[in-house]
């Protein structure tokens, strides 16, 4: 359960998230505009912002809440789509979602938001394996036991969990994890992808937890 | 006036000017030093019947014929004539007194050597003159030797005399007037040189830099009418830079409403689906929902386009990895492809870096993977690959789905292939369609 600010002008829409989101187990507090947001910001757990709004706009609020908030994730929600708008947005924003969305997508967006920012204490089932995402910690469900990952070993696999789902290309690992330029022929990704997978997979040989998508990269699918 | 004083043509017309009057000035000069130098030097006008008669005058009345009286004369004579020779053959033909005489004289002066002196000199040069002392030929004669030249016109003995300082005078002048024409036709290259690489220069928004004027002549008046070009320039970019911001603002707020209800809709047609639906109305559900998708792409594609044909769609280029670029395209598609059970084929060599906009490159990749997932279905194959040889790189995306029928082209995969087109061609690429009952290849082609 999180706790979302939603601002959002058009009623209709409005309500049909503020239920839609509620119904998901989330607690929803929505306006129509950005008077009165200050009272809500520091509850809450992530904002989704219109950008046609009355008065300001969505953009400006979010600026404002980023300035103050650092840590607070923001998803913009607008049916403004022009690249301008969204890399305008995405200036500050965590996410831009265009209109007309479909409401799975932007609740599967809000959680993958709250898990980048580790906004809950949760306890995720990855096949055998229990991760406490805030902590780090992974437990092999069968047995208890704590598994130990290296250095590198876990900025990886915090990498995978930021990105569920998500289908991660040699080079955006190795960046995001090494933080240097991925050199092609690099062998370093591969075997510390081996390397993870003999710690937390059932069978290495047939890995199931981390992914291999051939022709593209890895993927960690919940 | 103060601007004909400024100019280029004001200051070749002095040079030429005072080129001139140092001409004038040194033809006055040196027909002054002929003229009056010579005759100032002179105390009459030199004729050479004058002085034969002065000659014979002074031989004659000269009081005592001995050796100090005519050297005394001969001094006399050498004050006024300094370039002349004298000398004086006594009754017996002896050489007695000699000044200067232009050739080497006998001691003795036979009757013939006498007589062929005289042939020699007669009518000749130096102009001689032969004078008897007293009027008597027992005390001998004497001799004056006097260059001709001598009794040349004054111009012409100045001519002959300072005729190489002329000369030189005259190269050095020449060479002067050269030098300062070469220097001063030099300083205009050079700023029209600067002139010309300063045009070449771009500011940071691409537009030609402003010129410093340093001076008020026609290449100052051309830098300044240069200027108000480049201001002229920058205000046009200013004006076409805020239509081109109305226009997108007008179209963003266009597609920002049409969007408005469309989601209106949807938020509609899933609260139907939450409802208990007989068949028939999930189907209507549905269709709805597909709809609403091909509108949302219709409305999309036809911003793109209308900002695509008025060349309005921003095109920044930027060197990119292609083929990490397409592995990052085909991995946000994956799940897309996955969930409709496709069979997945991506094999990709690198391409090298290819200077292109990853917007238009994306917005291309995403209008073809969008064609296939809506129109090549039935298929349920993909196939990413690259290909390089000698003459081209390219990408290809194949499909075993119906091809390019007159019902994908009804659906929608028109516009958005003509937006793959103008694209690809914006860039420089070229691209390429094979389609069949067996499916569709589309190749994306860069010529090396």
């Amino acid at each position: 359960m999180a706790r979302v600010l939603y601002i959002e002008d058009e009623r209709d829409i409005g309500q049909w998230v503020l239920k839609d989101l509620t119904g998901r187990g989330h607690q929803v507090h929505w306006l129509t505009s950005g008077e009165g947001i200050d009272e809500h910001i520091s509850t809450a757990d992530v904002v989704i912002l219109d950008v046609m709004l009355p008065g300001l706009d969505g953009f400006s609020i979010g600026r404002r809440i980023k300035k103050d908030q650092y840590d607070l994730p923001i998803l913009m929600l607008s049916a403004r789509t022009s690249v301008e708008d969204k890399i305008e947005g995405l200036d500050f924003a965590d996410d831009y979602l265009t209109k007309p969305f479909h409401p799975d997508e932007l609740a599967a967006r809000v959680d993958v938001l709250l898990r980048r920012y580790q906004k809950q204490d949760e306890e995720m089932e990855l096949q055998h394996l229990l991760v406490h995402t805030r902590d780090g910690r992974i437990v092999h469900k069968d047995t208890q036991e704590e598994i130990q990952l290296t250095g590198k070993q876990y900025h990886l696999f915090q990498f995978f969990l930021k990105h569920l789902n998500q289908i991660l290309t040699k080079e955006q690992l190795y960046e995001g994890v090494w933080g240097e330029q991925y050199m092609e022929g690099d062998k370093t990704l591969m075997v510390h992808i081996r390397y993870l997978r003999e710690k937390i997979e059932l069978n290495p040989a047939n890995p199931t937890i981390i992914e291999t998508i051939r022709g593209i990269g890895y993927r960690v699918k919940l | 006036m103060k601007r004909f004083m400024h100019s280029l043509l004001a200051k070749y017309m002095l040079i030429i000017i005072i080129a001139i009057i140092v001409i004038q000035l040194a033809y006055l000069l040196v027909g002054s030093v002929a003229i009056f130098g010579f005759n100032m030097h002179e105390d009459e006008d030199i004729d050479a019947s004058k002085v034969e008669n002065k000659w014979h005058e002074d031989a004659n009345n000269i009081d005592q014929v001995n050796e100090v009286n005519i050297n005394n004369l001969f001094k006399k004579w050498k004050e006024k004539y300094p370039e002349a020779g004298m000398f004086w053959i006594d009754g017996e033909g002896k050489l007695v007194v000699e000044i200067d005489a232009t050739i080497e004289l006998p001691n003795k002066w036979t009757s013939v050597y006498t007589a062929s002196f005289i042939k020699e000199r007669y009518d000749g040069d130096p102009f001689t003159v032969i004078a008897f002392l007293e009027n008597s030929e027992s005390d001998g004669f004497i001799v004056l030797e006097i260059s001709r030249t001598t009794f040349d016109p004054p111009i012409l003995q100045a001519s002959e005399r300072f005729g190489s300082l002329i000369l030189v005078g005259v190269f050095v002048f020449v060479l002067l007037f050269i030098v300062v024409s070469f220097l001063f036709f030099r300083s205009i290259q050079k700023r029209l040189l600067k002139f010309q690489d300063t045009m070449g220069i771009r500011d940071v928004d691409g537009l030609p830099i402003k010129l410093e004027i340093k001076k008020e002549d026609e290449i100052g008046e051309l830098e300044k009418s240069y200027n108000q070009m480049v201001d002229e320039l920058r205000d046009s970019r200013i004006r076409e830079q805020k239509e081109e911001q109305l226009r997108r603002e007008l179209i963003a707020n266009l597609s920002h409403d049409l969007r408005t209800p469309l989601t209106k809709i949807r938020a509609q047609s899933y609260t139907i689906t939450q409802e208990k639906l007989t068949e028939e109305g999930r189907k209507a559900v549905r269709a709805i929902e597909i709809s609403i998708a091909n509108i949302d792409r219709l409305i999309e594609n036809l911003m793109s386009y209308t900002l695509l044909m008025a060349s309005k769609y921003k095109y920044e280029p930027s060197e990119i990895d292609i083929t990490r670029f397409i592995r990052e395209s085909a991995a946000t598609w994956y799940p897309a492809f996955e969930k409709e059970a496709f069979d997945i084929n991506v094999s990709l060599e690198s391409l090298g870096r290819w200077k292109i906009d990853p917007i238009w490159m994306g917005r291309i990749l995403d209008n073809i993977f969008q064609n296939v997932l809506r129109h090549a279905k039935s298929g349920k194959y993909i196939g990413i690959k690259t290909e390089s040889y000698e003459q081209y790189d390219a990408i290809i995306i194949t499909d075993h789905g119906p091809g390019l029928t007159r019902e994908s082209h009804e659906k929608g995969a028109e516009i958005g292939l003509t937006i793959v087109d103008m694209m690809v061609k914006g860039m420089e690429l070229d691209w390429e369609a094979e389609s069949s009952i067996e499916g569709t290849l589309i190749r994306i082609i860069r010529y090396r």
